[in-house]
């Protein structure tokens, strides 16, 4: 059911047999969202501004130990615990992607949003970050470069949805399946991010989150995670 | 533009910088030189608000991936991958996509400069009317075998002009060096295939159609020749077929990131790694009744699984699942090359191949149809030791910074002294540029022209073309322009300029055809050429190997530890050859399996840390024959308890803002000893670790209470 109307239920599956752990998604994001980095020091203090992680949790004993990676970012929830708390309605669902919208102009910095998140996929800004020049002229015009005391988190490359809505409309005709991709997905080298529509029944994520080996992040809390998961590490039949 | 640039001081820079390329280039077509405005003087095709997107080629390690970079406004906004281009297929790693903090870094050097004294950081600026007759004295009056090139292992296009360059004038050959070329052990790979298979070219894998996969210490989803292509094949490996999921073997001490998605990872000896690929052939030719073996039928399977540390019924059931498979696969990789029998393991690897019969043959072994040329280490040595002796009166150095990374025990930097004049072409004030006399910057290579023949990714004859996506930074050129410029009046070299000469060179393409484009003359296949981003055939075109001989059986070259030795362990990160670490995003991108950032540390195993009495973060101290180095302690559960690791990257003395004075340069600890194909044996080096009683605490991604305590 691609349309031509600013909606869709974007989506996202993440292949982790597929996955590397290679982190060319995280840079990939930071490229694309103008992302900056923040240093030894803050980044040991956990406050990096990754909107996207590749979570490594070990297995096993030695010798037989092996990671799990696991690209974790906003999970876009359906019910997002994130969104009831703030107080001023920067964290807001928006019903036209059917995403969760971070308003940076709203947002007064109670970080309530980012304590209620059971994904901890947002980050904060506590402080202003630099670019010096001319590292400034690579930043993306479509995105906003946010300022310190705001909150952020992964917004399914929201820029680049409305760009190839935008396209397809002055072309009269509707979105095609694979023509959105975010950043990661796009630069993804094992293809392991597949990302649509997903109330279209045919498009290709809509299929592969149908395979016997999905999963979602934290399903006993009910958050309607709009990205699924496939298991890795063995072979499920599927 | 917040940088505070008057629009009078605008103007000069460019009309000089305009009219310093027109001297340097002569008159000719416009089209040919860099014609990406900037914001203020806005080109026709460029419209306030949209995006132009120019194709050209990635020249961050060897590999020759195809790009498309997003430009606005005429500034480089966002690398993506070349969606048609047959190496990457539109796919690109984390160097790829921080390209634009290259050509943004505020640490570039940014024209033409005189170093007062060697080491001194002193400089003053010059122009390119006073630089380009120092490069033609240099080149024309010293003796021919007093002038040498050393040249990193990208950009092609230079490598080849340089190689003329050389010829005509009667010096040596440029020398190409990389750290990359380095760990994936490439030189003795081409000598293994040359030996085998009677070829000059690297070896193609066919991954994604293999089913049981065995590497041997091949990194293909960190660096190993053509990353991105092997990660893509690595999906379809996983996923690509319906109802099959291929299988993954790895054998080397320290869990790498490949070892870390492998299905089985196990971690033999360091140095036992070609008696393990012997009494593999061995169990191979029994359960296959191959006669011929006959080198292996001395060989005690069970003692070889004792000294390996590998269970005797783990190798058979390894060598049975390897025997019975329908696509079955053995890689050879870096660490395999780094010991003294590297060679010897390679060929064996390359022969169990051949006795699986994979051969050409869908998810089997290839050759890539076109021919590598590598310097091997031992040349490196033999260039140390004539500069050293004073008999080099000229060095050119480009696209390599050797004084960070070459080991520092093969004394590159002392023998610089005795070069009577050193030229860098640098783009950055690395190391090896702060010990020269002159920094000529190159261009960085988003605002180059060139061209990389893609030598070990694509399955068919592939080059990538590199365009200017934006108009040079600064007062910086074309490192070929210059070269060219200063033999002009010679007369010994018949190009016009660096776009002269890459069109010369494409001639052959367009007369011989078979691309998937053709041109009826050399403007139009060169605008095709840049519009696609290189040239290739419509088809694949890998080659099958043959006349496989059996290689003698690798001989054993396991080292007998002391107290308090243990077997030392470096590879390469996202930085790849060490120059990516003055890109800020690199530094606070987290290492896939520590999650460290912005430094360096040791992966002890928690056993043997417990052993030393030392803790996560602790520092110790690593020590060799040639060297010592200090880093903090990363308990690292996937290593051998008898073997530590550093990475390689960090440890920049120069380079700029993000890169200096930040952890340790692993090579210092190499010793000086080769494979038997001349490459360095670095996997030979045995170490001790020393607690020096400090700590300093790592910045990790993992665990965000637990490393500052939970006040934070």
């Amino acid at each position: 059911m691609a349309n031509t109307e600013n909606t869709g239920k974007w989506g996202m599956v993440i292949d982790t047999d597929r996955c590397t752990g290679c982190m060319a998604c995280v840079t990939a994001c930071a490229m694309e969202n103008n992302i900056p980095w923040t240093g030894e020091e803050e980044a040991g203090y956990g406050r990096g501004m990754h909107w996207i992680r590749v979570q490594r949790l070990w297995h096993g004993e030695y010798p037989e130990v092996k990671p799990e990676f696991t690209p974790t970012m906003c999970q876009q929830c359906g019910h997002a615990p994130c969104e009831p708390v703030c107080p001023v309605f920067a964290t807001v669902h928006s019903e036209a992607e059917q995403i969760n919208l971070q308003v940076y102009n709203r947002c007064v910095g109670t970080r309530y949003c980012g304590n209620n998140c059971p994904y901890t996929a947002r980050t904060f800004n506590f402080f202003d970050h630099e670019f010096p020049t001319p590292m400034d002229f690579y930043l993306n015009p479509d995105v906003t470069v946010r300022r310190r005391g705001v909150m952020e988190k992964c917004t399914f490359c929201v820029q680049r949805i409305h760009k190839g809505q935008e396209k397809a409309r002055a072309e009269g005709r509707p979105v095609k399946d694979g023509e959105i991709v975010p950043a990661c997905a796009q630069a993804c080298p094992a293809d392991a991010i597949v990302f649509g529509d997903m109330s279209d029944s045919e498009s290709q994520v809509s299929h592969i989150a149908r395979s016997e080996r999905r999963y979602q992040l934290l399903p006993e809390l009910g958050t309607e995670p709009r990205v699924t998961y496939l298991k890795g590490g063995g072979y499920y039949g599927g | 533009m917040s940088q505070k640039i008057s629009r009078r001081d605008f103007l000069k820079i460019t009309g000089v910088s305009s009219a310093a390329l027109a001297a340097l280039t002569g008159c000719g077509p416009a089209s040919r030189f860099v014609v990406r405005k900037p914001y203020p003087d806005m080109p026709e095709y460029n419209q306030t608000g949209a995006s132009t997107y120019f194709a050209t080629g990635c020249r961050e390690c060897p590999a020759g991936c195809g790009l498309i970079v997003r430009t606005q406004e005429g500034r480089a906004i966002k690398v993506e991958g070349n969606p048609d281009f047959p190496v990457n297929y539109g796919k690109v790693c984390s160097r790829g996509l921080t390209a634009v903090q290259g050509l943004y870094n505020p640490d570039r050097v940014q024209g033409p400069l005189k170093q007062a004294s060697r080491g001194s950081s002193s400089f003053e600026k010059i122009d390119w009317e006073t630089a380009i007759p120092i490069i033609t004295s240099a080149l024309l009056k010293n003796e021919p075998s007093g002038v040498a090139f050393l040249m990193g292992l990208a950009p092609d296009h230079l490598y080849d002009l340089v190689a003329e360059i050389t010829q005509t004038l009667g010096s040596p050959p440029p020398l190409r060096y990389s750290a990359l070329g380095m760990f994936e052990g490439r030189t003795t790979l081409l000598q293994a295939v040359n030996n085998i298979f009677h070829k000059d070219s690297l070896p193609f894998f066919d991954l994604a159609n293999a089913d049981y996969v065995l590497s041997f210490g091949a990194n293909f989803l960190e660096t190993w020749l053509s990353p991105v292509r092997y990660s893509r094949a690595y999906g379809s490996l996983r996923q690509g077929i319906p109802g099959r999921r291929g299988y993954l073997v790895s054998f080397e001490p320290r869990q790498s990131l490949t070892s870390a998605n492998a299905d089985e990872w196990i971690p033999i000896k360091p140095g036992s790694e070609g008696l393990v690929i012997a009494a593999l052939t061995k169990l191979v030719a029994e359960i296959k009744g191959i006669e011929g073996a006959s080198d292996h039928s001395e060989l005690d399977v069970a003692q070889v699984a004792n000294t390996a540390d590998i269970s005797l019924k783990k190798l058979q059931e390894i060598a049975h699942a390897f025997a019975s498979a329908d696509h079955p696969l053995a890689i050879p990789g870096g660490q395999l090359a780094s010991h003294a029998n590297g060679l010897a393991a390679t060929q064996a690897i390359l022969a169990l191949n051949g006795m699986v019969e994979n051969l050409g043959k869908k998810g089997g072994l290839f050759l890539i149809p076109s021919t590598s040329v590598a310097s091997n280490f031992s040349e490196i040595q033999a260039l140390v030791s004539r500069m050293s002796r004073g008999e080099i009166k000229a060095l050119f150095i480009h696209g390599v910074n050797p004084v960070f990374d070459l080991p520092s025990a093969l004394g590159f930097q002392e023998a610089l002294k005795n070069v009577s004049l050193v030229i860098s072409f640098a783009s950055f004030p690395d190391e090896t540029a702060l010990q020269s006399d002159y920094i000529l910057p190159d261009h960085t290579p988003l605002e180059s022209w060139g061209y990389q023949h893609v030598l070990a990714g694509a399955d068919r004859p592939t080059y990538s073309a590199s365009q200017p996506v934006v108009v040079p930074l600064y007062d910086t050129h074309a490192t070929a322009d210059v070269l060219l410029t200063a033999l002009k009046e010679s007369g010994k070299v018949p190009y016009q300029d660096e776009v002269d000469f890459l069109q010369q060179k494409l001639l052959p393409l367009l007369q011989r055809g078979g691309g998937f484009y053709t041109a009826p003359e050399i403007l139009t296949f060169w605008s095709k050429w840049l519009q696609y981003g290189g040239w290739w055939t419509p088809t694949e075109g890998l080659e099958k190997p043959n006349g496989s001989s059996t290689p003698p059986a690798p001989a054993a070259n396991v080292a007998e530890l002391q107290e308090g030795q243990f077997f030392f362990v470096t590879y390469p990160t996202l930085f790849g050859d060490g120059s990516g670490a003055n890109r800020p995003w690199l530094q606070e991108t987290p290492d896939p399996m520590t999650t460290v950032m912005w430094n360096s540390w040791v992966e002890i195993h928690p056993d043997t840390a417990r052993k030393l009495g030392v803790k996560d973060d602790d520092v110790v101290k690593i020590s060799s024959p040639a060297g010592e180095i200090e880093a903090s302690v990363y308990l690292y559960p996937a290593i051998r308890p008898d073997t530590v690791a550093i990475p390689f990257g960090q440890g920049h003395t120069a380079l700029g803002r993000w890169a200096e004075g930040r952890g340790c340069n692993p090579l210092q600890v190499l010793n000086v000893q080769f494979n038997e194909a001349g490459d360095l044996a670095f996997g030979d080096t045995i170490v001790s670790v020393t607690p020096t009683g400090r700590s300093r605490k790592l910045a990790r991604f993992e665990s965000r209470e637990g490393v500052y305590g939970s006040q934070h």
